[in-house]
């Protein structure tokens, strides 16, 4: 297949290694070493995608991730990745590429009508066209977003897999142009933990399409001669494809290295990326710069390029993408571009260049080569429509601000522009620091910031070589001193680069027309988002002035490519609009991403399974293998119910709860939180804690206590047990055992460190099988012969030592189902055996296992309540209807008490604790309902409180709620509402909040 | 990300194995039943939220499970000391 | 007739349910890029108490035979214990013994404000060596082990940090092994993370 493009010097692609891809459905072939663009450039492939809101044909500006127009999808299906640029895709066998924006096809102009469209949608577009009438916006949106095509989400889940490492080193070393391998040279010879992180393929930054010589060897040599010298390190670490994408506080540091993106679509073995988390000591930034295009008429036609990237294709890649040169210029710099084109055999039509009179090195070496130079001239607008035809050129004022004579057309196929080189100032701004605008240079030069970094080279503002090779190498040493190794001295001489002096270059972000910029033809700012000239002088007439809100206002930046060639030309186009100098308008900030980074890295591989710890308990497996149905409470696996074959949840539950109050049932009820207090001050400590007093609690026995926040809102419950004299046992809920003891934590060592006290938790120690009904008295006696069980000496709300099915064990009387019951606690690494034991010895009562569903169905019977469902921070106690959990006589206000008797708390039409009785009693009201008086007033209804907690109750056989309502505990009897969105609602009848058994006699046998 | 340094564990230590303690330096008050509730409110809820140095505490969660007091700049999110509970703070102005 | 005259109840350690587990193309500990073994340790206990009492460290000095370590992150340690510096009041004792005797041969000679609870059930410790130990470490924990072989030091150090979503007490043992202990409860998830983790190179779980 013939690459039209293709010169006979290959640069560093390798023409025995031809490659197939496809674009846009139509098979074509590149070389081993291309990127995507550089194989299309190759291929005369000129339009590669359509504008954003023009839908104008739009072609490949740059080489890096400058590129705003060639935004592709690759693959199809879950294989595919949305918005990448065809400048940093690698070629890689069988590639298949979409460009995203070019609906129906880029080639044909079905979008004529939208561009037409286009013309009228100015900045603010969104705002002034789209407020009124707000029902067309689901029109208006679905047009839109066919149309702006940002790219296809997968259809299925990511077959690839990402991770993510958490890396340390002394130096990061953020670039490996020449700055950058200079730094990392010297950084990595003083023994630091370097590491160098470059988003291209290979290393060498700007060099590796470069034909100045450094050393008397060519660049390239002295690059593979360096990164040799690297890699011979073993304490430097090379990251290549590898973007650092974010600089965060501490020196903390993001890249995303894409490990097989460059291998095929998919992974064929391992990590497709790798997401390094990086801690640093010292960073040094060598990220280079961008060349800033000139702004014309009609500079988004394809064939209107980066000059800098007219010469990394045609030196790298051995691509010419087009025939015939002209090279727009307000520098000496790019004038390398024209020498470059010439050197491949190609027509340099012109030099057009701003400057009245320029003489330089490079500019006398081009003059000699017989190329026309137009001083004083400038391009003013490109002619063609889907590839450049020619170029208008016309003479300027000496400031460069009006044509100042007549206009004449150069033929030409390719326009080169270079308004002058803009510092990657991107992540030094991540750390907060406000780039300083430097007119010297025409750019802005990275702030001040709080962070161990440095910036070198062209990030700094150093453009020239031999200037960036010394920088590189001083912050390297000093960076690795800084960290701790070396003298801060240069230990390798510096390369011997003679670079040609450099005329001053003029400032220049608009090519004047003949026309005003409000009536010329569209001079574009920022390609990917259409942003023009006039559009950001417009939005200074409509009264906007900073830049920041310019920029929401034109959507500057807000592309893939974030406004990385077009940001500078737009600050200065608007601080001329404003009168005012770029240093006084300032720039926007840049943030983290520095280039678009996939969520699937993010994420890494705490996915599915990993997503989250899922915590078992040394029963888990007997569970699992029972068909038990699990249910997430905070981390922990907990069984909600085990269905017998064809069971239905509601049978599974209503079978479980009538073998508790009939027989007997059996908990796992290890997820429990315990910790263990200790303490010649534990009771005093716990007693400030609670709402109650464990003052008197006498070693053996066991309280119910509340806990609340300062504010007087409920926080935790559960029972604390006395072990011996200054040794208690604290049981927490599941969900809040962490919370709690860093809750006591913080009040020992913050607030009270005279109190002597020490907390360890002992969740994990403990396996706890709860064995509760009416026969558990009768099982317990089959597996235990140490602990006298009659009521009298063994009560509700005692606990005991003993042996439990030849296990020591830990035994405890309490009971969240009303139920007499048994807690027993053993080393968890025997929990298992104790369960099975105890499912042996209840076999002949039908010992009966059941979940979390079951237990909340028992205990809203007794009407107990479960912190965080019933209770939602904002509920004391007394709401609770648990006034006798307040111990009266405390001398110590003890934590929340005071704020009990804020007006707040003793307001009476606080929402109380109540039962709520179904007038229908299958109906089961769904919880979080809200209640009203009245189910037919009109909207917004008066609100009277909500249900939280709400079941089918197979042994009262009917359904039971409890309720939060205002004033509840005057309104027994009344009928309320629970209105639900279907207009419907259901009746129920306000009643006690205890449903069964409400003496409590069950529990005390 | 913060870099943290524990006075416990006497190392800099990643912001993951920390949780958040909130202001430091408020000490309750030893009679809160005699305070009015524009008293109490003041001590509950009214935090100093500074635009500059604050210090605040930090529980070492994932470390040694103590809480310990830090001084930030919550401009630059610089840390600029840390010491322990009981102690007080070297840095109380910028700069200084 | 009672029925607590039964065998020896069964113990089931922590990783019971993983043993034997690998990921990767390995069957065995000899071409695993990660081995995990399980040491089933007598027990666990915590062990509180003021570090800047002499008499308190005499005194668990003359039970354990090894004294406290006092400087953050390092541990003692002799043939059958290990003393683990949690915090500076706090330490971790991982025995050969069993747990309720070291726990009374404790309590005898401490007074005051001290405490000993025995937490054997609550933990595990898993042993993990093997080529892809740095890769693991770090993709598993923020904490920069890499420091550890760079920088020997002469203490014998341990870290608790974070491991995947959990925590752990994390030990240097050698250069190319580490303990680390775990709670119990998180076992299942922390296996499953290994040998996801080192599932390039292989991640075999001994039985």
């Amino acid at each position: 297949m013939k690459q039209k493009n293709r010169l006979v010097v290959f640069g560093r692609t390798d023409p025995n290694q031809p490659i197939n891809f496809t674009f846009n459905g139509k098979p074509y072939q590149g070389l081993l070493g291309d990127t995507l663009a550089s194989a299309l450039l190759a291929n005369g492939v000129n339009v590669v995608g359509r504008s954003f809101k023009y839908a104008r044909p739009r072609g490949i500006v740059g080489h890096g991730p400058e590129e705003p127009n060639g935004i592709i999808q690759l693959g199809s299906g879950s294989a595919t990745v949305p918005n990448l640029k065809v400048t940093q895709v690698e070629l890689y066998e069988g590639l298949d590429a979409k460009s995203v924006n070019g609906w129906p096809s880029v080639n044909i102009d079905v979008m004529g009508l939208v561009g037409a469209f286009g013309r009228l949608m100015p900045p603010g577009f969104y705002y002034k066209t789209f407020m009124y009438p707000k029902k067309l916006w689901m029109t208006y949106e679905h047009f839109i977003r066919k149309a702006a095509g940002l790219g296809k989400t997968p259809t299925e889940a990511d077959p690839d897999t990402y991770e993510k490492l958490n890396q340390h080193c002394d130096v990061l070393v953020v670039g490996a142009g020449p700055a950058g391998l200079t730094a990392a040279l010297e950084a990595g010879l003083t023994g630091a933990r370097v590491i160098i992180a470059d988003e291209q393929s290979e290393f060498g930054g700007s060099l590796l399409a470069s034909t100045q010589p450094i050393d008397d060897q060519s660049s390239t040599d002295w690059i593979a001669q360096t990164v040799s010298a690297i890699t011979a390190m073993p304490n430097v670490q090379r990251l290549s494809r590898s973007t650092v994408f974010g600089y965060y506080d501490h020196n903390f540091l993001t890249i995303l290295e894409k490990r097989t993106d460059h291998l095929g679509i998919n992974s064929p073995q391992g990590a497709r990326q790798r997401l390094h988390r990086v801690r640093a000591k010292q960073v040094v930034l060598a990220t280079g710069a961008f060349e800033r295009p000139l702004v014309f008429a009609h500079n988004d036609i394809p064939g209107v390029m980066q000059a800098s990237s007219v010469s990394t294709y045609v030196n790298r890649y051995g691509v010419a993408p087009g025939e015939k040169l002209v090279l727009a210029t307000t520098n000496d710099n790019a004038y390398q571009t024209a020498i470059d084109w010439y050197n491949s055999g190609r027509v340099v039509v012109a030099v057009v260049d701003t400057r009245q009179a320029t003489n330089g090195p490079l500019v006398s070496h081009v003059k000699d080569l017989g190329i026309e130079v137009l001083q004083g001239y400038g391009v003013i607008q490109a002619m063609g429509s889907k590839r450049v035809r020619g170029a208008l050129v016309a003479p300027l004022n000496e400031n460069g601000t009006k044509v100042t004579g007549p206009v004449e057309q150069l033929k030409c196929d390719l326009i080169a522009t270079s308004g002058g080189w803009s510092a990657a100032v991107h992540l030094s701004s991540h750390t907060g620091a406000k780039p300083i605008w430097d007119d010297a240079i025409v750019s802005f030069r990275p702030g001040i910031s709080k962070q161990q970094e440095r910036s070198v080279g062209a990030c700094n503002g150093t453009f020239d070589l031999a200037q960036g090779l010394l920088e590189g190498a001083l912050a390297g040493s000093e960076a690795a001193q800084l960290a701790g190794f070396g003298d801060g001295q240069v230990k390798r001489g510096m390369p011997i680069v003679n670079t040609l002096e450099e005329q001053a270059q003029q400032a220049l972000f608009l090519i004047p027309h003949t026309l005003p910029s409000s009536r010329a033809p569209s001079q574009f700012v920022d390609l990917q988002l259409d942003v023009s000239a006039a559009g950001i002088e417009l939005a200074v007439t409509e009264g906007f002035e900073s830049v920041e809100h310019v920029k929401r206002y034109t959507a500057l930046g807000f592309g893939t490519d974030q406004g990385k060639l077009g940001n500078i030309n737009g600050m200065a186009i608007l601080a001329n609009a404003l009168g005012q100098s770029i240093a006084e308008t300032g720039t926007t900030i840049f943030r983290p991403s520095y280039t678009p980074t996939t969520f699937g890295a993010i994420a890494g591989r705490d996915i599915g399974e990993l997503f989250d710890p899922e915590r078992y308990t040394a029963m888990h497996r007997w569970h699992e293998q029972q068909g038990a149905v699990f249910e997430d409470v905070g981390q922990w696996k907990r069984p909600w119910f085990f269905p017998n074959q064809q069971e239905t949840m509601h049978q599974a539950v209503n079978r479980e709860c009538m073998a508790v109050r009939n027989s007997i049932g059996i908990l796992d009820a290890s997820t429990l939180g315990k910790i263990d207090i200790q303490g010649p001050d534990a009771a005093e400590f716990i007693t400030r804690m609670y709402t109650n007093s464990y003052l008197t609690l006498a070693p053996g026995k066991c309280r119910y206590g509340v806990m609340l926040k300062e504010d007087g809102m409920i926080f935790d419950d559960g029972v604390c047990a006395c072990i011996s004299d200054n040794h208690y046992l604290m049981f927490t809920t599941t969900g809040g055992a962490a919370g709690v003891l860093a809750w006591l934590e913080l009040w020992q060592q913050t607030e009270w460190p005279e109190l002597q006290v020490y907390f360890t938790s002992v969740t994990d120690h403990w396996a706890t099988a709860t064995i509760t009904g009416p026969n558990a008295r009768n099982v317990m006696a089959k597996v235990c012969d140490d602990i006298d069980l009659s009521a009298d000496k063994f009560g509700f709300m005692d606990w005991r030592d003993g042996t439990v099915a030849g296990l020591a064990a830990r035994v405890f009387r309490i009971s969240f189902t009303g139920e007499l019951t048994y807690e027993i606690n053993v080393a968890a690494n025997y929990g298992r055996y104790l369960w099975e034991r105890l499912m042996a010895a209840g076999a002949e009562f039908d010992i009966t296992p059941y979940g979390t569903e079951a237990m909340h169905v028992l205990r809203a019977e007794k009407g107990f309540i479960i912190v965080g469902q019933d209770t939602d921070g904002s509920m004391t106690p007394t709401d609770m209807n648990m006034d006798w959990v307040i111990g009266k006589k405390k001398t110590f206000s003890f934590v929340g008490k005071r704020s009990l008797e804020r007006s707040d708390c003793l307001r009476d039409n606080r929402k109380r604790l109540v039962g709520l009785k179904t007038l229908v009693p299958t109906a089961v009201i769904p919880e979080g309902a809200q209640i009203v008086n009245d189910p037919h007033q009109p909207l917004p209804m008066a609100m009277q409180g909500h249900v939280t907690s709400s079941y089918f109750s197979a042994n009262l056989d009917h359904s039971i709620a409890l309720a939060v309502v205002k004033g509840g505990l005057n309104r027994m009897g009344e009928i309320v509402y629970c209105p639900a969105a279907d207009g419907s609602s259901i009746a129920a009848e306000i009643v006690n909040s205890v449903f069964y058994d409400p003496k409590g006699e069950r529990q005390h046998v | 990300m913060l870099l943290i340094y524990c006075p416990h564990c006497l190392e800099s230590r990643e912001e993951e194995e920390f949780s958040y303690g909130g202001e430091a330096h408020i000490a309750r008050p030893l009679d809160p039943e005699n305070l009015s509730d524009e008293q109490w409110g003041d001590y509950l809820f009214f935090r100093k939220n500074p635009r500059g140095i604050h210090h605040e505490m930090w529980y070492h969660a994932t470390g040694c499970r103590r809480y310990f007091n830090v001084t930030r700049n919550t401009l630059t999110y610089e840390i600029l000391e840390s010491y322990l509970v009981g102690t007080e703070p070297q840095i109380t102005e910028v700069g200084v | 007739m009672s029925e607590s005259l039964q065998p020896q109840p069964r113990f089931e350690s922590p990783s019971h349910y993983v043993r034997g587990r690998h990921s990767g193309n390995v069957q065995s500990v000899t071409d695993a890029g990660l081995v995990v073994t399980e040491v089933n340790n007598g027990c666990y206990l915590n062990l509180r108490g003021d570090a800047s009492n002499a008499e308190f460290n005499a005194a668990v000095l003359s039970v354990l035979g090894i004294s406290l370590p006092l400087m953050p992150g390092t541990f003692m340690a002799n043939d059958t214990e290990c003393l683990y510096w949690l915090g500076p009041n706090e330490w971790l004792l991982v025995s050969a013994q069993p747990g309720q005797k070291r726990e009374a041969e404790l309590r005898a000679v401490l007074n005051g404000h001290i405490a000993v609870v025995d937490v054997s059930g609550g933990f595990t410790q898993l042993n993990l060596s093997g080529p892809s130990l740095n890769f693991v470490l770090k993709k598993s924990s923020v904490y920069d082990f890499e420091a550890w072989w760079i920088q020997p030091k002469n203490d014998l150090r341990c870290v608790q940090t974070t491991f995947a979503k959990a925590s752990a007490l994390v030990i240097g043992q050698s250069q190319g092994t580490v303990a680390i202990i775990i709670r119990r409860s998180f076992t299942d998830y922390i296996a499953q993370w290994l040998l996801d983790c080192a599932a390039d190179n292989g991640c075999f779980i001994s039985p």
